[in-house]
């Protein structure tokens, strides 16, 4: 003998509730299949409802004049036999929408279909920033390890294009190389991919958007060279390249400002902590700057071998891209060999300045009046001018001078 | 020029069955041929739908059912035009047509999982010669004049059936098939089954004019009749049937009856028609009077009448028990299993996305 | 085999799809005797019948009606709707009956409509529109639109062939492009094509725009920029693979058609790029198209619908993101 509890369905018009205005049958009573159960008012229509079982009525959960909710126990039913387990449920969800004469579902019967999955919250996302790239060139800068918050965008509104990721990504790993392709008339053209290609795209960049300005100065390197004597006697043979380095990082931490960006989007000088020195690399593929980080955390001996590490890695294509990345400002060797003393470098974006040195050979220098040959270079530095004004530039230039020709500690 | 008025109807052998307000002749009613056993099925017929909608209303109540749409009062229309009909005729029903969907053979039990909210179209329109339901009015009347054609277009005697209601006379899909109809030669039967009621629309306020009387206009006859003798409508089909079989063309019969019931189980008519009308209707009750007829004839005996009554409760069981066991299909199947014969990739790429976002089957 | 117009290449679809199979009917108004308004079935009552062409009483929704009545009976029917803009008659009977036909009841609706589309002509009012959305954003429906003769006749057979039903827009201001077709070549329904390859970006266009856009890459390519056509052919169901790998090459994409931009088919194709590739992104998807307001008189046709310019700016924006 099954107790089954009927519950007063949705009777079609969106019912939440009816009042229930009178019973038709008493507890004990028998009551047969669709014999009148109650009468109950929806909204102004009283609808009599007959009995869903056959069986004794056990209980009426609800007296007249009682408002019952749809979906809350009218009467249990004691049944004789079973029939189907299944007693009506509320419909889910009903609104009070207001009558229709088309019903909607049922809410009685087996629940046709299955729940979705419960849903599973993502893991918490890394905040974006504010860094503006289109989503191919976030996509291009994480495959290539470029962290676009250090570059600035040569966008519209400061948005970072794929060219800046492509730049930034050129001192890495060699691409393919430039290819040679038709010859007519005469010429002969030669497609240009790649790293050459890149550092087109940055050098047009630099010159047209950066207003930059070279100035000049010649030190006397006689302190420098006898320091590098006393290095090679004592067994550790050093190119010029680290005292270069240790004496910029200096005059950097005395002018805090050639160590920055201009921020286009917002008006703003981005000021970097980090002493970061691109050190600017002719390899086969063409330039390529790898970065020596935090530079001003490094002593001479250091800076030596890491820079010389680098140089190599870049000569052999063999750095990875986070060692291609990341500068605050660039050292440059214009004086390699040859004629050439000086000239007038290009700044590498997003940084401000660029030291350019050539190369140390006896000059004639006047000292206590007299003219005497001394070793000496020409230092060239260029700077932003949005960020650096001329005395600013040769305020630092000064102290840079002042540095390598006293080399302090 | 011609007449400005064409009588239609010399090739008529509808007509002459009835009187002129539609009733069947005497010598109608007893030259139509049916034995006294067929003569008994069709009362039969009546009890069973009419036990059918009585319980489908039940179980409504009961919340088994999300809404129905009772025919109650207008089962000598559903039996007595599907028995005038042969099985490979194809029926074109509006909403209301459960009772001719039984009579066709139809499951009640399945045919309710409609408003059960388990399916779109719960039987096979071919094994039943009998259409879907049809929810926008009237757009079933061109499909029933499209198929009419198409089987004259294969040289077969199949007539189609297509019935609506007094509402559905005012839209354009069947003035348009009216037409249609008329112009293409369609065998096919336009029953307006006229219960006089549009939810709450009276007939009145519908149309000014004559339903029946259209026809002519369409090039085709009409007549209307009584549509709560059984026999009247069994003998107006069956012979509109046979004009039409003979490739006579459409033939457009307005049987008069009676909503008895509420438009749906969400209506009210309380609010909106009289109860001294529903009596009027009640005592011109189809089944009421057949059953006086046949106890007349001799041809129905108290004993027949209880047994008949019996197997009304039986099938009234089996329909509550089976419609409570129906098992809904899977989501997947229900919702994407039969749009196209050829699904689409993407199409199949959304079912399979949707079927794995699901927890059970 | 000599260079035929649209209007012919259709047209010999159809004669083709005729004679291959007995149950295809084709109907509508004015197709029988006098051939069709743009000649479009012409001679086919005569070769065929009128039991299998024919006309019918001006009524685009029972045209369509018995449409679904015939194909119960076991027919493939072709009904013509004369022009875009009486389609909206039939659109009850197209959503509620033809595209859930099967839905409901099991049993396939193998009926294709043919709607001349499309501006551009110097037409009086409702005969210029382009009202493909209604009908891809109704499921259980094909959309197909084919900007070539060649593919105007492939389509047709494939679409005549397709169980389901299959909306088939032809370009109308296109009726008269000539071209060689191969009758043996096949094209499937949901298959797009790139009509020229480009590396810049990839227009997407369908119907009478597939023409402008290549009109736009030819004229890019004297400013030396590359751009991709691709002619979907199909919009529902949409060719997604044939976009992602064009987007892969060009990262930049820019949809094409005649319809109103707001709430036109351009919207899913963008959001859909959106969803699948994201990634692949350089610019956002911009959509070049007809104005959010009706058609205007043929005066002015020429400002409201797409023209190269209108495209090349477009594309303009899309490099400009870099």
């Amino acid at each position: 003998m099954a107790d089954q509890t009927f519950r007063l369905p949705d009777l079609g018009e969106g019912l939440t509730e009816a009042q229930l205005v009178t019973w038709r049958v008493k507890e004990g009573g028998h009551v047969e299949v669709n014999e009148p159960l109650c009468d109950v008012e929806t909204a102004k229509a009283v609808v009599v409802i007959p009995s869903p079982w056959a069986g004794t009525i056990q209980k009426l959960h609800a007296r007249p004049g009682e408002s019952v909710a749809v979906g809350a126990a009218l009467v249990t039913i004691t049944g004789q036999g079973a029939p189907t387990p299944v007693a009506p449920r509320p419909a889910e969800a009903v609104e009070a929408t207001p009558g229709t004469l088309v019903g909607y579902g049922p809410g009685a019967g087996p629940q046709a279909g299955s729940r979705r999955r419960a849903r599973v919250a993502p893991s918490a996302q890394q905040a974006g920033g504010d860094v503006r790239a289109a989503p191919f060139v976030r996509q291009l800068a994480k495959e290539k390890g470029v962290d676009l918050a250090r570059l600035t965008g040569s966008g519209p509104d400061g948005r970072i294009t794929r060219a800046d990721v492509e730049a930034a990504t050129s001192r890495a790993t060699p691409t393919t190389p430039a290819g040679v392709a038709t010859t007519t008339d005469g010429e002969r053209r030669i497609s240009v991919v790649g790293i050459r290609k890149a550092i087109a795209r940055q050098m047009v960049r630099s010159i047209s958007t950066i207003p930059q300005f070279t100035e000049f100065a010649i030190f006397d390197a006689s302190t420098l060279m006898a320091a590098r004597e006393r290095q090679k006697t004592g067994g550790q043979s050093m190119t010029p390249l680290p005292y270069f380095i240790r004496a910029m990082v200096k005059a950097v931490r005395a002018f805090p400002m050639m160590n920055s960006s201009w921020d286009e989007s917002r008006d703003e000088i981005i000021v970097k902590e980090a002493i970061n020195v691109g050190i600017a690399v002719n390899t086969n593929q063409g330039l390529l700057v790898p970065v020596l980080r935090g530079a001003d955390q490094l002593d001479l001996v250091t800076i030596a071998a890491q820079s010389a590490r680098l140089i190599e890695g870049a000569r052999a294509g063999t750095l990875k891209p986070g060692e291609m990345t990341g500068g605050t400002i660039t050292v440059t060797n214009v004086g390699a060999s040859g004629p050439v003393e000086t000239g007038t470098p290009i700044i590498s974006p997003p940084e401000c300045c660029v030291v350019a040195f050539g190369a140390i050979k006896p000059r004639p220098m006047v000292v206590d009046g007299q003219v005497v040959a001394r070793p000496g270079a020409w230092i060239s530095i260029s700077v932003d001018h949005r960020i650096v004004d001329g005395a600013l530039a040769t305020e630092f230039l000064s102290k840079l001078v002042a540095e390598l020709e006293t080399l302090s500690a | 020029m011609a007449d400005v008025v064409r009588v239609v109807g010399t090739d008529d052998p509808v007509r002459p069955l009835f009187s002129a307000t539609g009733e069947l002749k005497a010598e109608a009613r007893s030259g139509l041929g049916l034995d006294p056993a067929a003569l008994r099925d069709l009362y039969q017929k009546m009890i069973l739908i009419r036990r059918a909608d009585q319980e489908a209303l039940n179980l409504q109540r009961q919340g088994e059912l999300g809404l129905w749409g009772q025919y109650l009062g207008q089962e000598a229309i559903h039996v007595g035009a599907v028995a005038a009909l042969e099985a490979r005729d194809w029926i074109f029903p509006s909403y209301r047509e459960f009772g001719m969907a039984m009579c066709r053979g139809v499951d009640p039990a399945e045919m309710l999982t409609w408003f059960r909210g388990l399916s779109h179209g719960p039987w096979d329109p071919r094994k039943y010669a009998f259409a879907p339901l049809a929810v926008p009015v009237a757009t079933q009347v061109p499909h029933a004049v499209g198929f009419a054609m198409g089987s004259r277009l294969r040289g077969s005697d199949d007539v189609v059936l297509g019935t609506f209601g007094d509402g559905a006379t005012s839209k354009g899909d069947w003035h348009e098939a009216m037409n249609f109809a008329g112009v293409f030669k369609a065998p096919v039967i336009l029953l307006c089954q006229n219960n006089h009621w549009a939810i709450s629309v009276p007939l009145a306020k519908q149309t000014a004019g004559s339903i029946a009387e259209r026809a002519p206009g369409y090039g085709f006859p009409g007549i209307r009749i009584d549509g709560n003798d059984v026999l009247g409508v069994f003998a107006a089909v069956r012979a509109a049937a046979e004009r039409a079989r003979r490739g006579d063309g459409p033939y457009l019969i307005e049987a008069m009856t009676y909503r008895m019931g509420a438009h749906t189980s969400s209506d009210d008519p309380t609010r909106y028609r009289l109860d001294s009308e529903l009596q009027a209707w009640s005592a011109k009750d189809p089944i009421g009077r057949y059953r006086s007829w046949l106890q007349g004839q001799g041809l129905l005996d108290d004993a027949d009448v209880a047994a008949i009554d019996r197997a009304a409760e039986s099938m009234a069981e089996q329909m509550r028990t089976r419609l409570r066991a129906a098992v809904p299909a899977p989501a997947g199947e229900a919702i994407f299993g039969r749009v196209y014969e050829r699904p689409p990739d993407p199409f199949i790429e959304e079912r399979e996305e949707f079927e794995a976002s699901l927890e059970g089957p | 085999m000599e260079a035929v117009t649209m209007a012919k290449a259709i047209n010999l679809s159809l004669h083709d799809a005729l004679e291959g199979d007995e149950q295809v009917l084709v109907f509508g108004e004015d197709v029988g005797t006098l051939g069709g308004v743009f000649r479009i079935t012409d001679g086919l009552q005569k070769t065929f019948g009128a039991d299998r062409v024919f006309d019918t009483p001006l009524a685009e929704s029972t045209i369509i009606g018995i449409a679904v009545g015939l194909a119960l009976r076991g027919f493939r029917p072709v009904p013509e709707i004369q022009f875009d803009g009486f389609v909206y008659s039939a659109f009850d009977q197209i959503v509620s009956h033809v595209a859930k036909y099967r839905n409901r009841s099991g049993i396939s609706m193998p009926i294709t409509i043919r709607i001349p589309f499309g501006g551009h002509i110097g037409a009086v009012e409702h005969h210029s529109e382009s009202p493909e959305a209604y009908f891809t954003h109704t499921a259980g429906l094909k959309v197909v639109a084919p900007a070539t003769p060649g593919d105007a006749y492939a389509l047709l057979r494939s679409a005549i062939a397709d169980p389901d039903p299959v909306i088939f827009f032809e370009s109308k201001a296109r009726y008269y492009m000539k071209e060689e077709i191969n009758p043996t070549l096949e094209v499937p329904i949901g298959s797009a094509r790139v009509a020229r390859e480009g590396s810049g970006a990839s227009i997407i266009a369908y119907g009478p725009t597939v023409s402008l856009a290549l009109d736009a890459a030819q004229a890019a390519e004297k400013e030396n920029i590359s751009l991709e056509v691709i002619d979907l052919r199909s919009l529902s169901p949409l060719d997604m693979p044939t976009i992602l790998a064009s987007l892969q090459k060009t990262h930049r994409a820019v949809v094409v058609h005649e319809a109103p931009v707001f709430g036109g088919f351009g919207a899913e194709i963008a959001a859909r790029i959106s969803d699948d590739g994201f990634d692949l992104l350089q610019a956002p998807v911009t959509r070049v198209g007809g104005m959010d307001a009706p058609y205007p008189p043929s005066r002015y046709e020429k400002l409201y619908l797409p023209d190269v310019d209108r495209i090349l700016e477009a594309v303009d924006i899309a490099l400009a993101y870099g």
